[in-house]
C-alpha cells in the first residue's frame, strides 16, 4: 500500500477500509506537512486521526499529575520529553517567565497519537484547568493543534516559536548553527509560521531542517509511529550540511542529534 | 411521423454542429476516451510465474493507481508492482513477454491522456526506486534512480551546491517519466528540453535485458527510449547533467498582444539575452512575459542591450491601459473584476518571502510547481499543447487562443522556447519536437481553468481535438499526444515513419505488452 495521504485518499475511494490501510495508517508519523502541502486543503491530519480511532497503535499511558493548575495567565506545557529533565524546564520557565502546569496532558496526547479511546471528562478537566490563561506554550505539536480546537479564545503557541521570539535566545544563535524545528507545531500553523521562521533564518543566517518546499524534516523521535528510524532522519538532516552545533526545539531530539554527530548538540531553552 | 432528413437538415442549419455528435470531430473518427481493457487471460499463470516479485491485487491498492492527473481516464491494473530493481523488473518483463501481459510504468502519474493507467495488466509503480545513486560536482553529472521525482532529486543535490539544469514545473514529476515525453521549464530556451539533460541510461528492455545506453553506447536504443514514450523500454537508472546552483533574478512584462509578447520572447532567446524566459497568460487579456538571471552581471546586461528593445509595459502602466480599456466596455466588466482578483491572488505567491531573499527567488522548481497546482490544478485536466518551429509560433498559438475562446471563459496560455541539439536530432523522430523546428522549436500549452467546474468529457475531448488540429494543419507536434489522443499519430507524423517505428516497437516488444495503447 502507498503510505502517501493521496495513496490512502484513493485506496479509501476503492473500496478500502480502515483495517485494509492498517500498515499505512499505522506508519504515519503525523508531522503533518501533508496539510500545507495538499492543494485541495483537506485536513488530512485528522483524517489519520479518526482512522487510527478504528485501527488504534499500542499506546502506553504517560504519567501525568491531573490536579487543579494554578490560575496563572502564563502557561507552559513542557510535554514528556522535557518534563524528564527538570533542570532545563526549569531554565526555559524562567527564560519565558512562565507558569509551569503540572498536568501537561501528555497521557491526551498520546491517547490522539495512538488513537486509543479517551475519556471526555479527562479532556473537560484537562481545559477546564486552563480557563484563566491567557497564553499556552506548548511543547507536543500534536497536543497544540488539539488545544487550539478546544481554546479558540486562548493564544496557543509553541515552545519553539515562544523561544525562538526571545530576544536574549535569538541573540546567542549563530550563523554555524543548524536549527532543528519541531515539525508538528510548525506545520499546524505553517502559513504564519514559515514567516516566522524566515525571519530567524535571515537575522541569524542559520541552516535549518526546511527542505526546499519549507516543509520541517522531522526525526520522528517524538512520534508513536515507530515506521521511521529517527537516526536515519537525523542523518538526512545534517546531510551536505556544515554545522558547528544543532540547536533543537523538542527536547526529544537532543538524544538523537547526539547519536549522530559528535558536535554539541542543544536545546533552544539551553542558549 | 418524424421528420424527413432533409426537413431537419433545415431547420438546424443555423445551429453549429453538435460537438458531441459521433460524427462531430472533424476529420477524425470520434476518439474513444478510455482504452480498451485487456481481459486477463493467462493472468493468473503469469502470477504465479513471477516467484521472486510481488504482484500486489487486492483493490484498494490497485484503485491507488485508477486515474492519472487529468482525472477523465478511468482504469483499473489486475495488479501493481512496486519497482525494486533493474532486476525485478527484467523477470516481471520476461515473465509478461511469455504470458503475454501488458505492463504499464507509471512515476508521478502526471499524464493527462491516461498514458500511465493501467487498463488490465501490471501497473509498474516506479516511486519504489528513487535513491540518488551519485553526484560527481566535478563533472556536473549525476546519477539517479528513475523513479526519483525532480524535487526530491533538487534536495539532494542542493546539499551539495548543485541543481538540475531544467524539468518540469511540477514537483511529482518522476525523472524516468520525464526523460521518456520531453519535459519543459523556463530555462528550456537555454538549455533544452529535460529529456536533452540525460547523459546515459540503464534500460530494461521490453524482453527484459539490462542495458546501459548512450551516444556512445547502444545509441540506437538510447535515441529510442529518449522521448519514446516508454514505447521501447523501462528507464531505471539515468545519468543526467547538473549545474552549480545559482538563485534567480525576476522580471515581469506585460502585453496586450500574443504575437507581440511571443516576438519578444523569440527576440530574447535568439539573442541569449536572458537565463530564463516564457510567457504566462490570464486569457488573451493579460500577457505576462518572463524574464529572469542566474546573476547580476547577466541582468546587467540585459539592462544595457535588451530591455529597451522589448515592447512590454511595467506593472503600473499596464494596470492603468488595461483599466482603461475596460472602463469603456462594460460589457467585459466581469473579465474585469476576474483578472483584478487572479492578479492579486496569484502575484504574492512569485514572490513569497521565505521563497527570497536579497531580492532573489531561491527555489524556482517550488514556487512555480505550487503555483501551477495551487491556480491551473484541479481534479480534471485538459492540457493540449502545440510545438512548432519558431516561424509557425505566433500563428498557432493564435489560432489556439481562439479556440480557447471558443469553449472556456477562463484559460492560460503557458509558452517556451525548447533549445534544439543538433546531435540530438534522431531522439527527436517522432517526437514532440517538430520535425521543421531548427535551433530552437517552441511550445504552447492550452490550458482551460476548470476548477470545480463541471465540464463533460465530450466538452473536454473536442476542445482538445480543436486544438490539435490546428497542430495537423499548422505541421506541428504535441508534448501529449499518446494514450486518448493517440488517433491524431498517423495524422501528424504520417503512415511512413509510424510504420517504422511500429516495426522498430514490434521487433522490441513482440508481445506488445510494454505501454500498450500509449502509441501504438
Amino acid at each position: 500500500m502507498r503510505l502517501t495521504p493521496h495513496g490512502r485518499a484513493k485506496a479509501l475511494q476503492h473500496g478500502a477500509v480502515a483495517a485494509d490501510l492498517r500498515a499505512s495508517i499505522a506508519s504515519c508519523t503525523l508531522c503533518g506537512a501533508c496539510e500545507p502541502a495538499c492543494p485541495e486543503e483537506i485536513p488530512l491530519v485528522d483524517m489519520i486521526l479518526a482512522l487510527r480511532r478504528s485501527q488504534p497503535l499500542p499506546c502506553e499511558s504517560a504519567e501525568v499529575t491531573t490536579q487543579a493548575a494554578a490560575a496563572a495567565e502564563n502557561v507552559l506545557l513542557p510535554g514528556e520529553a522535557l518534563r524528564q529533565d527538570s533542570e532545563r524546564l526549569k531554565r526555559i520557565a524562567s527564560l519565558l517567565d512562565i507558569a509551569v502546569a503540572a498536568d501537561d496532558g501528555s497521557d491526551i496526547s498520546r491517547a490522539i497519537e495512538c488513537g486509543a479511546a479517551l475519556a471526555s471528562s479527562r479532556v473537560s478537566i484537562f481545559i477546564s484547568s486552563f480557563k484563566s490563561a491567557k497564553r499556552l506554550v506548548v511543547a507536543d505539536g500534536l497536543l497544540l493543534r488539539k488545544l487550539r480546537e478546544w481554546l479558540p479564545e486562548t493564544r496557543v503557541v509553541s515552545l519553539g516559536e515562544a523561544l525562538s521570539t526571545l530576544d536574549a535566545v535569538r541573540a546567542r544563535l549563530r550563523a554555524t548553527d543548524l536549527y532543528v524545528i519541531e515539525p508538528r507545531a510548525f506545520h499546524a500553523d505553517h502559513a504564519r509560521l514559515v514567516r516566522h521562521y524566515d525571519g530567524l533564518i535571515k537575522a541569524r543566517n542559520l541552516k535549518t531542517n526546511l527542505d526546499l518546499q519549507r516543509f520541517a524534516v522531522p526525526t520522528c523521535a517524538s512520534s508513536a509511529a515507530k515506521s521511521v528510524d529517527p537516526l536515519d532522519q537525523a542523518r538526512w538532516i545534517l546531510e551536505g550540511r556544515a554545522f558547528e552545533r544543532v540547536v533543537v526545539e523538542d527536547a526529544a531530539d537532543c538524544a538523537v542529534f547526539a547519536r549522530v554527530t559528535d558536535r554539541q548538540v542543544l536545546h533552544l531553552g539551553d542558549l | 411521423m418524424p421528420p424527413s432528413p432533409s426537413t431537419s437538415a433545415h431547420s438546424t442549419s443555423s445551429l453549429p454542429p453538435c460537438p458531441v455528435a459521433p460524427d462531430a470531430l472533424v476529420g477524425i473518427k470520434r476518439q474513444q476516451t478510455n482504452t480498451s481493457r485487456w481481459r486477463g487471460a493467462g493472468w493468473r499463470e503469469f502470477v504465479l510465474s513471477l516467484k521472486d516479485v510481488e504482484v500486489i491485487e487486492d483493490a484498494p491498492t490497485r484503485g491507488t493507481f485508477a486515474t492519472d492527473a487529468g482525472g477523465t481516464a478511468y482504469g483499473m491494473p489486475h495488479g501493481v508492482v512496486i519497482a525494486r530493481s533493474a532486476a525485478q523488473i527484467s523477470a516481471l518483463l520476461k515473465a509478461a513477454q511469455a504470458h503475454r501481459v501488458p505492463v504499464t510504468v507509471r512515476g508521478g502519474g502526471l499524464t493527462t491522456q491516461g498514458e500511465s493507467i493501467a487498463f488490465g495488466g501490471v501497473l509498474l509503480d516506479m516511486t519504489g526506486m528513487s535513491r540518488v545513486i551519485s553526484v560527481d560536482k566535478d563533472r556536473l553529472t549525476a546519477r539517479t534512480e528513475a523513479g526519483i521525482f525532480w524535487a526530491s532529486l533538487a534536495e539532494h543535490l542542493r546539499r551539495q551546491g548543485m541543481d538540475y539544469l531544467s524539468a518540469p514545473l511540477n514537483l511529482t514529476s518522476s525523472v524516468g517519466g520525464t526523460l521518456g515525453v520531453g519535459g519543459i521549464d523556463v530555462n528550456s530556451a537555454r538549455f533544452g528540453c529535460s529529456a536533452d539533460q540525460a547523459v546515459a541510461l540503464q534500460v530494461v528492455t521490453p524482453t527484459g535485458e539490462i542495458v546501459e545506453c548512450s551516444d556512445e553506447v547502444n545509441p540506437e536504443l538510447f535515441r529510442r527510449v529518449i522521448l519514446g514514450y516508454g514505447q521501447f523500454g523501462v528507464i531505471t537508472e539515468a545519468t543526467l547533467r547538473i549545474r552549480r546552483y545559482t538563485p534567480i533574478r525576476m522580471r515581469y512584462y506585460y502585453y496586450s498582444s500574443l504575437r507581440t509578447a511571443i516576438e519578444d520572447l523569440q527576440m530574447l532567446d535568439r539573442v541569449e539575452a536572458a537565463d530564463y524566459a516564457g510567457i504566462l497568460t490570464m486569457m488573451d487579456a493579460a500577457i505576462n512575459l518572463l524574464v529572469a538571471f542566474d546573476s547580476g552581471e547577466r541582468e546587467a546586461a540585459f539592462d544595457a542591450k535588451w530591455h529597451s528593445r522589448l515592447r512590454g509595459m511595467g506593472e503600473t502602466a499596464f494596470a492603468a491601459r488595461t483599466f482603461l480599456s475596460y472602463l469603456i466596455r462594460p460589457w467585459r466588466w466581469g473579465e474585469a473584476l476576474f483578472l483584478r482578483a487572479r492578479k492579486r491572488q496569484l502575484f504574492p505567491e512569485f514572490s513569497r518571502l521565505e521563497h527570497m531573499r536579497d531580492g532573489r527567488m531561491e527555489d524556482r522548481s517550488v514556487v512555480f510547481s505550487r503555483a501551477v497546482w495551487k491556480f491551473w490544478g484541479g481534479r480534471q485536466m485538459v492540457i493540449p499543447d502545440l510545438a512548432t518551429s519558431s516561424a509557425k509560433f505566433a500563428e498557432t498559438v493564435e489560432r489556439g487562443n481562439a479556440v480557447c475562446k471558443q469553449f472556456f471563459p477562463r484559460y492560460t496560455l503557458y509558452c517556451v522556447g525548447i533549445r534544439l541539439r543538433e546531435e540530438h536530432r534522431p531522439h527527436y523522430e517522432m517526437s514532440c519536437i517538430p520535425p521543421d523546428a531548427a535551433d530552437w522549436a517552441y511550445g504552447c500549452e492550452f490550458e482551460p481553468m476548470i476548477g470545480d467546474d463541471t465540464w463533460s468529457r465530450d466538452h473536454l475531448q473536442s476542445f482538445q481535438n480543436a486544438i490539435y488540429d490546428i497542430g495537423v494543419e499548422m505541421g506541428a507536434s504535441y508534448y501529449r499526444f499518446g494514450g486518448m489522443m493517440k488517433g491524431y499519430i498517423r495524422r501528424v507524423f504520417g503512415d511512413e515513419l509510424v510504420d517504422r517505428h511500429l516495426a522498430m516497437k514490434c521487433a522490441a516488444d513482440p508481445a506488445m505488452i510494454l505501454n500498450r495503447d500509449v502509441i501504438f
